[in-house]
């Protein structure tokens, strides 16, 4: 579980490039550690906490983070909310801890964190911090026996569109860019102090198999796979939601087109005969008529979003799944033995 | 006779007048008004004779009535000059300045009367008085004055057309009006000499009196009478004078006139019917004849002018008598062609029966006969169904039958096939929905009513033969006027429709295929019906036909749905008629009754329309057997499959109407004995929803439309048997459950079933996977396995149904891409839909069938229908599927709202705030 890699300040700061894109984002044991017993503690509500530390090139060290108060209702005022991170971030600079944000965490259930609010944050936080992470801490996953955290951030390229707010098809073909380009999974490295290393591999056991490493065998994944498949399902929903959109608009856009052919049609039979009378044609183009107001193409970003959780749950159930039939077979043979 | 006077006359008198006016407006010279005028009025003129007397004592009526009427204008200027009141002086002066008009065209002169100039002179004097006495115009009102002003003006102007008159007037005014005077006196003396002129002036005097030119009073209708009736002897003297001085010019000439005179005003529809009836007496060709009797009908067919009114039923007779008679000479003459496209030769008419070529007849005998039929049709309409003289009418029937008959035969002979289909549609039309019983009746009445009938018509002619003078052209009776019914009327369809199959066109084909399902239907073959059904793809285009031929359809579905039931297939009834049911507007559906909708008004307009195209009483559809048979078969259907989802009952349903009912019934807090049909199923289900059959089957059974079912004891015994059978099904449904094994002997003894019905039944349902059982042969049980999804699968299942829906709306999308006919597929999609949501039961081999029609049209032609029509079926399925998807959100949406949208929202929550956050460190 613990990987611990050292590394100087200086050396880091030796090989710093300009403006070289994000590989590794490096946490502390202790901001894990923070992160888990938060997210656990308040589970299954969802909280989220600010994560403090350092741009160091391609590395992005995250030393500290403070949880948020879980809010109650909407009686605080955002202000409060504000006050509270100023406050906290003053206090931590006190004690000279690092108070340089660059990212957030927050718990999720089951993987469904692609939503448009998770990137519109990341936009927020994308405007004031050149380098930021979003951790994400999944307890339930957690469960099953891995350490389910991930870093996410943005792709550049949907970043630029999202700027844009255009996800038609054309500009998103243009942009070569399908669903599976929105997020960027970053490793994740973790990283002790070589006296916590030291101390932990004292804590290690000789005997290579303990009692608990039998608990590895349980098959309880029903629950968790029947609550992927809820979620699936709703996401079906959803797409089809989305899909009938597409639907509509497609219609309505054929319908309009053979308005507009209708349309120039019977322009180009009048300008016939404004010609034979010696007159000067009539433009082509109305831009006054309605008929040639273009219908505003629904954007693909609530798909795409979609098409990424299914691909999320599929991966889930894919894990889940797997590491069953692993189970089986080994329990399989055991038996045969 | 008098009576049809009586009610024309008043306005004929009236018209004629205008009438006249008109004419004498158009022929300049007063001699030809002359001719026209009395050849008007004695239409038997043919040589014009006595001309200049008619034209006298007319034309002096009509001036004696202008004089009079400005002599009572002079009079009304005279008092009004005694109370020196200008304004009714100026309305005056307008009046009379109006009936000098009518005077002048009247007496065809330039001379103005002298009434006229002395009255101008008499307005010019207390004109000139007026203005010179100063005081008393200065105590005029203001309206007053102002008359008095434009009066002025006006009298100058006026004046000065006749400022010659006036002055020679003014030098001599004594003899100028003796003159007048004895003029006056003369004409009055001569008018009243004149023993014709008694009815006009009678006529006049009260219009005279009136003051008005509407002459409605009694006294003008008698006279009216009185003078047709001498015309009409008139006109019998001047034929009948001498036979042989009659020639064809004189006939066709008269004939022209007759017919020229035909939709004017002041025509009299009947009289004008007769006069034509009289020439074709007097015909001198068979072709003439025939050019005659076509106008007779033309005429016969104008006696009612208006769309919805019918014709009188004796003037109908008639008209069938004289087609009739069209068809003799036809027959007898071969020679003679009735056509429509070519305008003949003026005088063909005038070769004779002895010339060889042939000879071309303008008219159509389709369209007369299929003008019959419609006024036959909506006779039947108007009348009301539950009087005798319905039943009456109905008798004339074979009346009609015959003439079909005849012209189809006659158009078969002269190998006009097309319009034979036609006429044999009119046929089909009148037979399809007879039950045997009917025809039967059909068939005695005609042979008994015809033999009677025989007789009379003998009679009838003889009393004509005698009254007038014996027709030229004989026509004996070549046609037979009796019908040949076959014994069956399958066979006597089968022959008509075989007709119209080979000739018709695309809609007598379609109607003629429509009747035929609908009779065979009625003789409870329902595999041919369906067959027929089937194989002619109406119900893919019969959203494109006519709104009767729609109907017409619907009335087939129905009767195919109640021949399903007869025969006790119950599924497929119910997709028949359950369409016909979804909207709740049956009656219109089917053209029995008008139904009112609350949401949207309609128009007169379309109110008349409908009301157009109502069924006859005698056609109808029994709307509570429809009913009932439509509500025995859901509950049949959905009892078993209520009880078989009683989880989510929403999930599937079979009939929506029926569950709407259902609801409804189950909401009522008392539910007291069942009084409609609605009540009585609703009854019955409630007893089958606890198994108890025979309960069920009592309550369906004390219905009384049971009675209008042939073979009441055989259906009312597969009724029974179904009932059981599905009761069987319901409380295995139901209590499956509850049982570990159940024997087989107890479930026969339950619902009163053999072993092997209830062996087959159980069997089935095993087999269908809709009970998880199996049989424990040895000791005759079932044995129930408990077979129960485990949340995961029940959630893969659901999943897949999703994905399914996705992969459908998926294919759709491309197939609107890539695919032509994108654009209104949409639209005939939900046209399809609709069917195939009723006539898919049919059977499974309509999808089929059509599914593979798709098919084959993909290998023929563009995709443009090929892809329409399978898609259609998709559709149809993901309709279903979204009804189910619906259902189940529901079920589990509590589920849903625990766990998916509180967490969604609490992560919206936590994203909003973060942003919030944001915001303060830049802050």
């Amino acid at each position: 579980m613990a990987n611990s890699m050292a590394r100087s300040f200086l050396q880091v700061a030796a090989t710093e490039e300009v403006a070289s894109p994000l590989r590794v984002v490096q946490i502390e044991g202790l901001v894990i550690l923070k992160i888990i017993k938060h997210c656990k503690e308040f589970s299954p509500a969802l909280v989220t906490g600010q994560l403090l530390g350092l741009d160091v090139g391609s590395v992005l060290e995250v030393t500290n983070c403070f949880p948020f108060p879980v809010r109650e209702e909407e009686e605080e005022i955002e202000a409060d909310g504000a006050n509270y991170q100023l406050e906290m971030m003053r206090c931590l600079r006190e004690v000279n801890v690092d108070n340089n944000t660059v990212g957030w965490y927050q718990s999720t259930i089951l993987g469904s964190y692609q939503t448009v609010e998770l990137i519109e944050t990341f936009m927020n936080y994308q405007d004031n911090i050149r380098r930021c992470v979003c951790i994400i801490y999944d307890p339930s996953r957690s469960n099953q026996g891995v350490l389910a955290l991930k870093a996410l951030k943005l792709s550049d390229s949907f970043m630029e569109l999202y700027r844009a707010n255009n996800f038609s098809g054309e500009k998103l073909r243009e942009k070569n860019l399908s669903w599976v380009d929105i997020f960027e999974e970053i490793p994740i490295k973790v990283s002790n102090s070589a006296l916590i290393s030291a101390f932990m591999t004292e804590l290690e056991s000789d005997t290579p198999v303990t009692q608990c490493d039998y608990d590895r065998l349980q098959l309880s994944t029903n629950p968790y796979m029947e609550r992927n498949m809820e979620f699936l399902i709703e996401c079906m929903d959803d797409l089809s939601m989305e899909q009938q959109k597409f639907q509509f608009y497609n219609r309505s856009l054929s319908r309009q087109q053979a308005q507009q052919q209708a349309w120039l049609q019977k322009r180009r039979a009048e300008n016939m005969a404004r010609k034979t009378a010696g007159e000067e044609p009539l433009p082509e183009e109305d831009p006054s008529n309605p008929i040639f107001k273009p219908i505003p193409e629904p954007s693909r970003l609530e798909s795409f979003l979609i098409t990424n959780q299914i691909a999320n749950y599929c991966n889930q159930i894919n894990g889940v799944a797997g590491q069953s039939f692993n189970r089986l077979y080994l329990m399989k043979s055991l038996h045969d033995k | 006779m008098a009576s049809r006077f009586w009610t024309q006359g008043g306005s004929d008198t009236e018209e004629e007048e205008s009438d006249f006016e008109d004419e004498i407006e158009n022929v300049g010279a007063a001699e030809t008004t002359g001719t026209a005028a009395g050849s008007r009025y004695l239409q038997a003129n043919a040589s014009d004779s006595d001309d200049s007397d008619g034209q006298k004592r007319v034309v002096r009526s009509a001036k004696d009535k202008r004089f009079e009427e400005m002599t009572v204008t002079v009079d009304q200027m005279k008092n009004a000059m005694k109370i020196n009141d200008w304004v009714s002086l100026q309305e005056s002066f307008d009046k009379i300045n109006k009936q000098l008009e009518k005077v002048m065209r009247v007496t065809e002169s330039d001379r103005v009367p002298n009434l006229y100039i002395k009255c101008l002179i008499m307005l010019e004097d207390f004109l000139a008085e007026a203005l010179a006495n100063k005081e008393a115009k200065k105590k005029m009102s203001s309206s007053n004055h102002k008359a008095l002003n434009s009066m002025k003006q006006k009298l100058k102007k006026n004046n000065k057309q006749y400022e010659e008159l006036i002055n020679k007037y003014r030098e001599n005014p004594e003899s100028e009006e003796d003159k007048h005077e004895d003029e006056d006196e003369d004409e009055e003396s001569d008018g009243s000499g004149s023993e014709f002129e008694d009815p006009s002036q009678l006529g006049e005097s009260t219009d005279e009196e009136d003051e008005t030119e509407e002459p409605d009073d009694d006294a003008a209708d008698g006279a009216w009478e009185k003078k047709l009736s001498k015309k009409d002897k008139l006109m019998d003297r001047e034929f009948k004078k001498d036979p042989s001085e009659i020639t064809w010019d004189t006939v066709n000439k008269k004939f022209k006139e007759v017919v020229a005179a035909r939709g004017r005003k002041g025509t009299g529809r009947f009289e004008q019917v007769e006069q034509l009836t009289f020439l074709t007496k007097v015909a001198k060709t068979p072709a003439q004849k025939l050019e005659i009797l076509f106008s007779v009908i033309s005429a016969q067919f104008d006696v009612n002018p208006g769309l919805s009114g019918h014709m009188p039923i004796n003037v109908w007779k008639k008209c069938v008598q004289n087609m009739l008679v069209i068809l003799d000479i036809l027959v007898q003459y071969p020679n003679i062609v009735v056509d429509d496209m070519v305008e003949p030769d003026e005088n063909e008419t005038q070769k004779g029966a002895d010339y060889n070529g042939t000879i071309r007849v303008w008219g159509n005998l389709v369209a007369f006969l299929e003008r019959i039929d419609n006024e036959f049709f909506k006779s039947l309409q108007c009348i009301d169904p539950h009087t005798r003289e319905y039943v009456e009418r109905l008798r004339d029937e074979p009346m009609f039958l015959v003439l079909a008959q005849n012209v189809q035969e006659y158009l078969e002979r002269v190998d006009d096939l097309k319009s034979a289909a036609k006429v044999a549609l009119r046929c089909v039309e009148l037979i399809y929905y007879k039950p045997q019983e009917v025809y039967d009746a059909m068939r005695k009445l005609a042979e008994l009513s015809e033999a009677a009938d025989g007789e009379k018509d003998c009679d009838e002619p003889k009393v004509e033969e005698s009254r007038g003078p014996s027709a030229f052209v004989v026509t004996p009776e070549l046609v037979s006027r009796k019908p040949t019914f076959p014994e069956n009327s399958r066979s006597l369809m089968d022959i008509l429709v075989s007709l119209i199959y080979k000739n018709g066109d695309e809609r007598t084909k379609a109607r003629a295929m429509l009747c035929d399902i609908y009779h065979h239907a009625l003789f409870d073959e329902f595999s041919i019906a369906r067959d027929l059904l089937l194989m002619s793809h109406l119900q893919d285009n019969i959203q494109h036909m006519d709104v009767s031929t729609q109907i017409l359809f619907n009335r087939a579905m129905a009767q195919v749905g109640l021949c399903a039931f007869r025969v006790g297939l119950i599924a497929e009834g119910h997709g028949c008629l359950s369409e016909l049911y979804s909207g709740g507007r049956v009656k219109e559906l089917l053209a029995q009754g008008v139904s009112q909708s609350r949401y949207h008004e309609k128009t007169p307009e379309q109110e008349r329309l409908e009301r157009r195209r109502q069924m006859p009483y005698h056609m109808h559809i029994n709307l509570e057997l429809l009913e009932a048979v439509h509500l025995i078969c859901a509950m049949l259907l959905e009892v078993p499959n209520m009880a078989s989802n009683t989880l989510d009952s929403k999930r599937k349903i079979i009939s929506k109407t029926f569950r709407r009912l259902l609801e409804v019934s189950e909401r009522q807090t008392f539910t007291g004995p069942p009084e409609n049909v609605r009540d009585h199923v609703m009854a019955a289900t409630r007893a089958l929803c606890k198994g108890d059959f025979q309960k069920a089957f009592d309550v369906i059974n004390s219905l009384d439309v049971w009675k209008l079912l042939r073979n009441q004891e055989n259906v009312l015994e597969m009724l029974k048997a179904k009932i059981k059978e599905e009761a069987l099904r319901t409380y295995l449904f139901t209590y499956c459950s509850s049982y570990e094994s159940l024997s087989l002997d107890q479930l026969t003894k339950m619902f009163d079933l053999t072993e092997a019905q209830t062996h087959s039944i159980v069997s089935q349902m095993m087999i269908n996977e809709e009970l998880h059982a199996s049989w424990d042969q040895p000791t005759r049980c079932i044995v129930f396995h408990d077979v129960e999804h485990s949340r995961l699968q029940a959630l893969a299942f659901q999943l897949t149904e999703k994905l399914s829906v996705l992969a459908e709306s998926n294919e759709r999308a491309v197939e609107a891409r890539i695919g032509g006919g994108g654009l209104d597929l949409p639209l005939r999609r939900r046209d399809n839909q609709e069917y195939a949501a009723g006539p898919a039961a049919v059977g499974g081999r309509w999808q089929d069938f059509t599914f593979t029609q798709g098919r084959q049209g993909t290998s023929g032609r563009s995709g443009y229908s090929a892809g329409g029509r399978p898609l259609a079926l998709g559709q149809a399925a993901a309709a279903g599927y979204s009804r189910d998807r619906s259902g189940k959100s529901r079920g589990t949406g509590g589920y849903y709202g625990r766990t998916g949208s509180g967490m969604r929202g609490s992560q919206m929550d936590a994203s909003a705030r973060m942003v919030s956050l944001n915001r303060g460190v830049r802050g």
